[in-house]
């Protein structure tokens, strides 16, 4: 019975992988790819790539877990691009733009929070509201366009090729590899961690036990918003320019990856590694057919199918469990 | 519980031993033959518009011509700067012979250009400009000259009298600013009769958008005499608007690019003037000149492929019928 058990969780543990080594294994097998597909170059640029979705999806998962959801992410990253563009292209040191570039996105979380608590309203709604504000405030502060700013040292945190070499990976990579395992530790093993849990599971039973849901859920949206806004921050050292049409739908992205990696839109459920997983799923799917040079559509079509593909998987195992 | 459980542990061992394979596969040199086809990477800024279509067949048409492949990828998302960055990196780490591409920003692509240009993928820039000089090669419209002919037209439609919109495509994309530039300076210059009732809205990347703000437009300012419009998609939005509130034919319009519908807009004379680019002949020449570059010849630097423009009257001659409608039978 308790090697049955050991036995269970160690196939818990490797299920979330499934699906990333799966994506792996067929693009390190078909001909054409293969032996440029696992070289060191191409998987530094998927590291890169997948940054910016990535510090989204640390947000999003606390979010979710808590039984919420934020469709104004993406809206929240090209703000703060926009933010962390403008304040350089004034003059600020780099250091006071992405200050101001967190400070943005965790602004717009805050609202996101305080209006969900304040006004009693369900998340859905409240981020679709902020979904629209955001971007349209980030178009106005462009001024309609994208902002140029002079080159500084924050385009580098997203360079390809870091400076130092002896970083190996970009700055940013470094940056969402250590952010990704403090909300793990955050939510595992902190009181608001079990917070955030509590809330998504039954937030009644939560608010009875003396967990100060409002005070906590105000935190979620904020945390939330902070990882926005320093993807914004990455966003814009990627382009090179602050766009306010910059990430439209990315939210869909973010959201997927959360759940291809195991979070319960229903709440109470959800784990960094597995958005994290799902998150370089899509990134490597993406590079994958890119690579292939196979049409977008099939693209889109296969990673439609992995999303309810991995969602019924997870399904069935709970059911199993049950 | 204890069989499947066994069963998965077993392929997830199949696995790890397909991974370890691949790994020693990694180390075999690139096949052979890799060197003899030239594969070259076009990147457009988008797939399901018609514009991008006859580039695509223009850049068929000169690999078949020249006997090389092409790799024909573009952002999944239209017009997504972020997005075209990843394609431009994924395709270099594939490794191709060179890459045709037209940028959707003439700043955002310059570094994932400049990795290519470090790589040794030599990069040819389509369509709309890049900031810098990391390329060998620049084959485009004079999108300029283009926004001149429609002030012109619009002038010549209106005898230089009236009011009219100037509908923006969007923020920050270079080719259709340089369209509405050159159709605004003109129009302050030359028809200092005409009223500008609106100058700074934008359309948005989609039809639908382009709907919605023409629809509002023309609701707000029912009297407008005149509208031009900057590309296909604002075009085709800006036509549904007028065909909707019935002022299609009433007011004069011009516009951008082609496509079936805007074809047929024209022949029922819902449309004024279109002013062309020849897609095509930027898609072919964008491949034929990398193809030559990497044979080693010499190439111009700048290729300007020109602007046209249809009307009612000349649009069943030989020259602009294939320009209005142009042939794609090779995408099949």
């Amino acid at each position: 019975m308790k090697r049955k058990s050991k036995l269970r969780a160690l196939i818990n543990l490797l299920a979330p992988f499934l699906g990333l080594i799966l994506v792996l294994v067929i693009f390190s097998s078909i001909p054409d790819v293969q032996s440029r597909f696992l070289r060191a170059a191409n998987l530094k640029s998927v590291a890169t790539q997948s940054v910016i979705v990535a510090l989204g999806a640390l947000g999003m998962t606390l979010i979710i877990i808590s039984g919420g959801i934020d469709l104004s992410a993406a809206s929240n990253i090209a703000l703060s691009s926009v933010v962390t563009a403008y304040a350089i292209n004034a003059g600020l040191p780099p250091l006071l733009a992405i200050v101001l570039g967190m400070a943005t996105g965790g602004l717009v979380g805050f609202i996101n929070g305080s209006l969900i608590t304040g006004l009693r309203l369900v998340p859905f709604i409240i981020t679709l509201g902020m979904m629209g504000i955001a971007r349209g405030v980030a178009k106005w502060m462009a001024g309609n366009q994208k902002i140029d700013a002079p080159l500084t040292w924050v385009n580098e945190l997203m360079a390809k090729s870091p400076q130092p070499s002896w970083l190996l990976l970009a700055p940013g990579v470094w940056l969402m590899i250590f952010l990704a395992v403090a909300t793990a530790v955050l939510l595992r093993y902190t009181v608001f961690g079990r917070h955030v849990f509590a809330i998504g599971s039954n937030e009644a039973t939560a608010r009875l036990c003396g967990v100060r849901t409002k005070r906590a859920k105000i935190i979620i949206y904020s945390l939330a918003g902070l990882f926005c806004g320093l993807s914004g921050v990455m966003e814009f050292s990627r382009l090179t320019v602050g766009d306010p049409t910059v990430a439209v739908g990315l939210e869909l992205d973010i959201i997927a990856a959360v759940v291809i990696g195991g979070g319960s839109l229903s709440g109470g459920e959800g784990s960094i590694l597995g958005s994290m997983i799902g998150v370089f799923i899509m990134s490597f799917l993406r590079n994958g057919c890119t690579m292939m040079g196979w049409p977008n559509y099939i693209q889109e079509i296969i990673i439609g199918v992995i999303i309810v593909a991995a969602v019924s998987l997870d399904q069935i195992r709970h059911r199993r469990s049950a | 519980m204890n069989p499947s459980a066994k069963k998965i542990l077993v392929l997830l061992s199949v696995i790890g031993l397909a991974l370890a394979g691949c790994g020693k596969n990694k180390a075999t040199p690139p096949a052979p033959g890799e060197a003899k086809v030239f594969k070259i990477a076009v990147i457009p800024k988008g797939t399901t518009h018609e514009f991008w279509k006859s580039i695509h067949a223009g850049a068929l048409q000169a690999a078949r011509e020249q006997g090389v492949e092409i790799l024909w990828k573009g952002p999944q998302k239209e017009d997504d700067r972020a997005q075209q960055i990843t394609v431009v990196e994924d395709v270099i780490s594939r490794g191709v012979a060179g890459i045709v591409l037209a940028p959707l920003d003439d700043r955002a692509l310059c570094r994932p250009v400049q990795d290519a240009m470090r790589e040794k993928i030599p990069v040819i820039i389509i369509d709309s400009g890049l900031q810098g000089k990391d390329y060998i090669s620049f084959v485009a419209t004079d999108n300029y000259q283009g926004g001149v002919l429609a002030a012109k037209r619009m002038g010549e439609l209106l005898q230089g009298q009236g009011r009219i919109f100037l509908i923006r495509y969007q923020e920050g994309s270079a080719s259709t600013t340089e369209r509405e530039r050159g159709f605004l300076e003109t129009v302050q210059k030359e028809f200092p009769g005409f009223r500008l009732l609106v100058k700074d809205q934008y359309a948005g990347s989609t039809t639908e958008s382009a709907y919605q703000l023409a629809e509002n437009l023309i609701g707000r300012f029912p009297d407008v005499e005149g509208i031009f419009c900057p590309n296909e998609s604002s075009t085709f939005g800006t036509l549904r608007a007028l065909q909707e509130s019935q002022l299609a034919g009433k007011v004069k319009f011009v516009g951008f690019d082609s496509s079936p519908k805007l074809v047929q807009a024209l022949r029922d004379g819902h449309l004024h003037g279109l002013v062309l680019q020849n897609p095509v002949k930027m898609g072919y020449l964008g491949v034929t000149e990398m193809v030559q570059h990497l044979r080693g010849q010499k190439i111009p630097e700048l290729v300007d492929t020109g602007v046209y423009l249809a009307t009612k009257e000349n649009m069943d001659t030989a020259e602009i019928k294939a320009l209005l409608t142009p042939d794609l039978s090779i995408l099949d």
